[in-house]
């Protein structure tokens, strides 16, 4: 399977100075979340393998087209939700995707369609006929949207989506953003520096800091890895409990006031746990099933010194 | 992707041909231009001089309405290269007054809410939009200069004696060049303006500055240093020497103040920097994302 973003010791300088040193990794997931705190880099990279930026070392490749010599047949696969404003203000928002549309090579019936059809879809359906400029910041974002997603791409890029958005706009954007996800056969490239939305949206994330790799991380795997992490507050707990639990295959770590840590393997499921525990009248008040969230991961990244390029 | 399902789905069907595709700014700019009233007002009364001048070969090629109408003097009726010198700079200069009004929103309009990323984040290249927006003036500036000159000169083929159109056949080709330079110096000055001056009246009042503060520090050059090169800074002097030249004018009907000794080539060289100028603009602001030095 041709992963969806490879990079080879990329290097992009901007105005003279040096913006992104020498990235290297390759992320293969459907749905990548890019993150980083402002001036990391994420917007510069979006804008190399979009082709706005030649790389002066080093390239960028999606879904196996180099970004800078393949650059149109890239883009060609592309739907972009630039970060900042970006529409024509006295355009209705239908006409406007539909404008769009057809620069991207749909004939004028059919990007019509599309673009009612997107409008409707991103919620926006009773103010299709409105001129975009008189939108409110939620609306134009869902506009952004709509034009990113009318043309049918197989990536769908979309810088920071959620800024801007109350709770509830915001919550509605990520339901589309993962149902799209989840609709068919396109990919998801999505940055931001909000974490929840890259943790909500994606299986994959590149953590970015002063423009190298802080770090690359499966979510899907991590998740996978840390279900079997469970911290038990129990009564009546003895050492023939965490016997019992050792003899099933556990690691087992015993603190005070009851308190146990338990690694498990995968072959073993919570409810052996609970079987363990009633067998040997071992009251459990309180089960965290704690894993590493993204905000973990991330903080470790950022503290990380030096130059980063391995996964966590 | 139908309304009723409200599920996202890709697209499967035709594309368009890439060439074609910048034809598409093209066509949603006239359509935006065509809404407004003054500019359908401004295309009608740039046409205006050319019925007249149909009029005018009319009445020049019928002996009975000249009859008529009582006129005696035949030699004013003559239809020959003056004649078109003069409808070519009548069209110019409407074609001047459509290119102030229409190409200073081109591309503002784009760049003042970011929108080129959106076009540029497409299988759809700088070049082609600036294509596609040339072409809206290339177009238009065409509807008023040699299309309605070519078929002036059709109208008078079909009017005048047998022959006069296989010896005045050479004059399609200066028509049709004139006006092509003219047109691409217009359209890539005005597009150059629109993409540095986001206002439209701000913009339009920069047209007419590149157009009389050059002329006029020329003139000044000239008579400081007592020569007539100065005058390679008039674009529309430029524009009529070319235009003499072309059509083999041998009375020097333009040559008022004595200053074509510029040659037509010096005068061809200075629109045509005009245009490299205009595109090197282009090409700095024309850009997905700025890049801030330092």
């Amino acid at each position: 399977m041709t992963p969806t973003i490879e990079l080879d010791g990329l290097e992009v300088q901007l105005g003279g100075r040096t913006i992104l040193h020498g990235l290297t990794g390759v992320l293969k997931s459907r749905a990548i979340g890019l993150l980083g705190p402002n001036g990391a880099g994420k917007s510069t990279l979006i804008n190399t393998l979009l082709g706005f930026h030649a790389p002066s070392r080093g390239s960028a490749r999606m879904l196996g087209l180099d970004s800078h010599s393949s650059g149109k047949a890239l883009r060609s696969l592309v739907g972009y939700m630039p970060e900042n404003d970006a529409f024509i203000s006295k355009m209705s928002g239908v006409r406007f995707v539909r404008y769009m549309a057809e620069i991207s090579g749909l004939p004028s019936e059919q990007a019509m369609e599309r673009a009612h059809e997107a409008f409707v879809y991103v919620g926006l359906g009773e103010a299709r006929y409105r001129p975009v400029g008189t939108y409110s910041l939620g609306m134009k974002q869902l506009a952004k949207l709509a034009q990113a997603i009318a043309h049918g791409p197989k990536v769908l890029i979309l810088d920071e989506p959620t800024n801007g958005m109350d709770p509830p706009a915001r919550k509605r954007l990520i339901e589309l953003i993962r149902e799209i996800r989840e609709a068919g056969d396109i990919c998801l490239l999505l940055s931001s520096h909000l974490l929840r939305d890259v943790e909500e949206t994606c299986d994959e994330v590149l953590i970015l800091r002063n423009g190298k790799i802080a770090s690359i991380c499966n979510l899907v795997e991590e998740r996978r890895a840390n279900r079997k992490f469970l911290e038990l507050e129990t009564i009546g707990a003895e050492a023939s409990f965490t016997s019992a639990l050792e003899s099933i295959g556990c690691e087992c770590a015993v603190f005070s006031s009851g308190r146990i840590k338990i690694v498990m393997p995968d072959s073993v499921e919570i409810r052996e746990v609970f079987k363990v525990a009633a067998d040997r009248g071992v009251q459990i008040r309180r089960m965290n099933h704690r894993r590493d969230s993204l905000e973990d991961i991330f903080l470790n990244a950022m503290e990380q010194t030096g130059v980063a390029d391995g996964r966590l | 992707m139908a309304v009723y399902k409200r599920r996202y789905n890709s697209y499967t069907g035709s594309l368009t041909p890439a060439w074609s595709r910048f034809f598409v700014l093209t066509r949603f700019a006239f359509v935006d231009l065509f809404k407004s009233r003054f500019f359908v007002l401004l295309l009608i009364l740039c046409i205006v001089p050319c019925l007249l001048s149909a009029g005018y070969i009319f009445v020049a090629n019928n002996k009975t309405v000249q009859l008529l109408m009582q006129l005696r003097s035949v030699d004013f009726f003559v239809v020959e290269n003056q004649y078109f010198i003069v409808i070519m700079i009548v069209q110019a200069e409407a074609a001047f007054l459509l290119n102030c009004w229409v190409g200073p929103v081109l591309i503002a309009g784009d760049l003042t809410n970011g929108a080129l990323p959106l076009f540029l984040s497409r299988p759809f290249s700088r070049a082609d939009y600036v294509l596609g927006k040339l072409a809206v003036l290339g177009l238009l500036l065409s509807a008023v200069t040699w299309i309605p000159c070519l078929l002036l000169f059709s109208l008078q083929s079909g009017l005048a004696h047998d022959g006069w159109i296989w010896s005045h056949l050479w004059m399609i080709l200066p028509i049709v060049l004139c006006s092509a330079i003219w047109i691409l110096m217009l359209s890539l000055l005005s597009l150059a303006v629109s993409a540095w001056v986001k206002l439209r009246i701000v913009a339009t009042g920069v047209i007419f500055i590149t157009f009389f503060i050059p002329a006029g520090l020329g003139e000044m050059f000239n008579h400081i240093m007592g020569t007539y090169w100065g005058a390679l800074l008039n674009f529309s002097f430029m524009f009529r020497i070319i235009l003499e030249r072309g059509f083999r004018d041998p009375y020097r009907l333009l040559d008022l103040r004595g200053r074509n000794e510029i040659p037509v080539a010096a005068a061809w060289s200075a629109l045509i920097v005009v245009c490299l100028l205009s595109l090197v603009i282009l090409n700095a602001r024309l850009r997905a994302r700025e890049t801030v030095r330092g």
